[in-house]
């Protein structure tokens, strides 16, 4: 088990190489300069700001000095902000997004779940048409677009919770659920289609053979086994978590990690662009290596040797 | 004898969106403490469905016991509700089912899927049930059971899994043991080691066992008596020697022509011709009447009633009316009953 994850913490490393040249490349290629808005300062000017920042000399020695300042874990500084660390803009700006997603993550995916196993035990009947009739809308209807009305009818004519920004825990409520029907929506269409074969498969007549009660059934014999495969989604829904932050913080203008991406893009704040992609990137590969984790506390067949 | 099991009339149906499928029409036989019946037929005669109605584990709706009775000690199992049915199912009736590879849950430890049934039944304290388990275990044939019961099913070879389902239904001493199938997924010497089990297994406990099966050869292994079942009925139904050196319907007939045998003389192998009705629309008359060569004018009009060949032996065909014109079995199939008759005398087990 320590070795598996040694190795794995291995490869991350070389991912996050991989990643972090990628990303200096491709953001080299992004039109202007972070001086483009600047036009009130002279040439010269320009010249000495350029050179200060290293951004005067050519493109793979300033790729080299970023790599080794970055080994060194300096993420360089914000060009916009005053000048303050890269790490503490992020650490600064972490804190609503990690809630946001968290929060959606655990409302969307259990209450998924739920809205999966009740259509699921209630097969064809109203509450599995009613159950489906909403993971179809929540699949479909794009987070934008269900944040909008989020804000307009709950934020602005019910007036039960604040429109935007951030401070109060009825701030995160809207965009919470705005970010939580996506997975929401995944996981009850997910659990449902397990569920169902789970139900129909042998092992659950053995178990009602055995004289076990309904309940039993369901959730001693039968939730366990539906997991397995719901357990391959969470991964791409915790990444699409995180490309949705990007847009829902932007909407409700949540001082979060996505908003600080979207507006560092916008002024080619380079340290930050490559801050937060690594930071993001560091996030996922975490995420998928839990969730492998995960998939051998729920499924022994796939359980790692004992001293491996 | 004591009865343990008397079915009365039992019709099962299925309501599908083409209809009502009537899958067991009218199904009667009874089983004392201790004894072995065997049901065989070919898919979809009614055979599984008949004995996972007996548990009521046929999944309702859409299938329902549209009618007849399931004595069960004397308590009619088709009338009582699903939580009385739970308390009955794993304690005094157990099944073991056909596929080990898909009937014990993948996620569950062994010890734990054995337990189940001690527990919820018996009352058992965790460390009672597992002493009951590691005994049960012992029981069924499997070393190093400590061991063994921490463990999942994946780690448990084919034969392995079957013997721990065969624990798992006798893990509460149940008065009825339904084996549906229950050497069928698994390979020869394999089927072989499971069989000496069972019968092991039913003199130590002396339940009552219904065994079915499609292969002949286990049924003149294990049975006492053998009902023989089509399209939902049983059309023939005696001892083992009855069905075997004495069988009265056209199908039996077929079935046992189509037994491979080692016999030199016997080369050629029997099938039935055609198929088995729908049973959506069941035809008019005797259901086999299509496939059988020996079919009258009255085949085809009116079912024929269970005839009493002897106090042991029913066969439900108009050839036993004492209109019909005397057929004997086909040549083939009495050389291959003359053959078998033969064989089993010079091995001295039976005659």
């Amino acid at each position: 088990m320590g070795r598996y994850i040694t190795q794995r913490l291995v490869y991350m490393v070389i991912t996050m190489f991989l990643i972090a040249t990628f990303t200096f490349f491709l953001m080299k290629f992004l039109p202007g300069t972070p001086l483009s808005s600047a036009d009130r300062l002279s040439e010269e000017q320009q010249a000495i700001v350029l050179a200060k920042y290293g951004l005067d000399e050519p493109i793979p020695v300033q790729y080299f000095n970023y790599m080794v300042n970055l080994l060194q874990g300096d993420m360089g500084v914000s060009f916009q902000f005053d000048n303050r660390e890269v790490t503490t803009i992020i650490l600064d700006r972490i804190g609503p997004s990690l809630q946001l997603g968290f929060q959606a993550m655990i409302i969307g995916t259990i209450l998924g779940m739920l809205l999966g196993l009740i259509s699921a035990i209630y097969h064809n009947g109203v509450l599995d048409y009613g159950s489906t009739f909403t993971a179809v809308l929540g699949q479909s209807i794009p987070s934008f677009v269900f944040a909008g009305i989020l804000q307009y009818f709950v934020g602005v004519k019910l007036g039960w919770f604040p429109v935007a920004l951030w401070g109060t825990w009825q701030h995160t409520v809207l965009p919470t659920i705005a970010l939580a029907i996506f997975p929401l929506a995944i996981a009850a269409r997910f659990m449902r289609t397990e569920m169902l074969e789970v139900m129909g498969s042998d092992y659950i007549t053995t178990a009602r053979a055995k004289g076990v009660n309904k309940f039993g059934v369901v959730f001693k014999h039968g939730v366990r086994n539906a997991l397995i495969p719901l357990i391959t989604v969470l991964g791409p829904l915790a990444i699409g978590l995180m490309t949705g932050t990007l847009v829902i913080e932007n909407i409700f203008a949540v001082p979060g990690i996505g908003e600080q991406f979207v507006k560092s893009i916008n002024t080619n704040d380079y340290p930050i662009i490559m801050g937060t992609t690594l930071f993001f990137a560091v996030f996922f590969i975490l995420i998928v290596l839990v969730i492998d984790l995960l998939y051998g506390v729920i499924d022994p067949r796939i359980r790692l040797a004992e001293g491996e | 004898m004591d009865k343990l099991l008397e079915v009365k009339n039992m019709h099962v149906s299925f309501d599908t969106y083409g209809g009502e499928v009537q899958a067991v029409r009218g199904v009667n036989f009874s089983l004392n403490k201790g004894e072995t019946l065997a049901i065989v037929g070919e898919s979809g005669s009614g055979k599984s469905v008949t004995t996972k109605a007996l548990m009521k584990l046929i999944p309702m709706p859409p299938g329902r016991i549209k009618e007849g009775e399931i004595l069960f000690e004397g308590r009619d199992l088709a009338k009582l509700s699903e939580k009385e049915m739970q308390k009955i199912r794993g304690k005094e009736i157990s099944m073991i089912f056909q596929d080990p590879m898909t009937s014990l849950n993948p996620t569950m430890k062994v010890g734990n899927q054995i337990a189940e049934g001690l527990i919820k039944h018996q009352k058992l304290s965790k460390s009672a049930a597992k002493s009951r388990v590691i005994e049960l275990l012992e029981l069924v044939g499997i070393p190093d059971p400590e061991n063994r019961m921490k463990q999942y099913p994946h780690q448990f070879s084919g034969g392995m899994r079957q013997r721990v389902v065969v624990a798992i239904a006798l893990a509460c001493n149940p008065k009825l043991l339904i084996a549906d199938e229950p050497t069928t997924a698994l390979d020869v010497t394999i089927q072989a080691q499971i069989l000496e089990l069972m019968k092991d297994i039913q003199k130590k406990t002396d339940s009552g066992t219904i065994f079915i099966t499609h292969d002949l050869g286990v049924v003149a292994n294990v049975a006492d008596r053998v009902a023989v079942m089509y399209a939902g009925r049983i059309v023939e139904i005696g001892t083992v020697d009855d069905i075997f050196y004495n069988p009265k319907h056209p199908y039996t007939w077929g079935l046992l022509g189509s037994m491979p045998s080692l016999d030199a003389e016997v080369s050629e192998l029997y099938a039935i011709p055609g198929s088995p009705p729908d049973l959506l629309n069941p035809p008019k008359g005797d259901a086999f009447a299509p496939r059988n060569e020996y079919a009258m004018q009255i085949d085809r009009e009116q079912e024929p009633p269970l005839f009493k060949v002897s106090e042991t032996h029913y066969a439900a065909t108009w050839l036993l009316h004492e209109h019909a014109p005397d057929i004997d079995p086909p040549e083939a199939i009495k050389k291959r009953m003359a053959a078998m008759a033969s064989s089993d005398s010079r091995k001295g087990e039976r005659v």
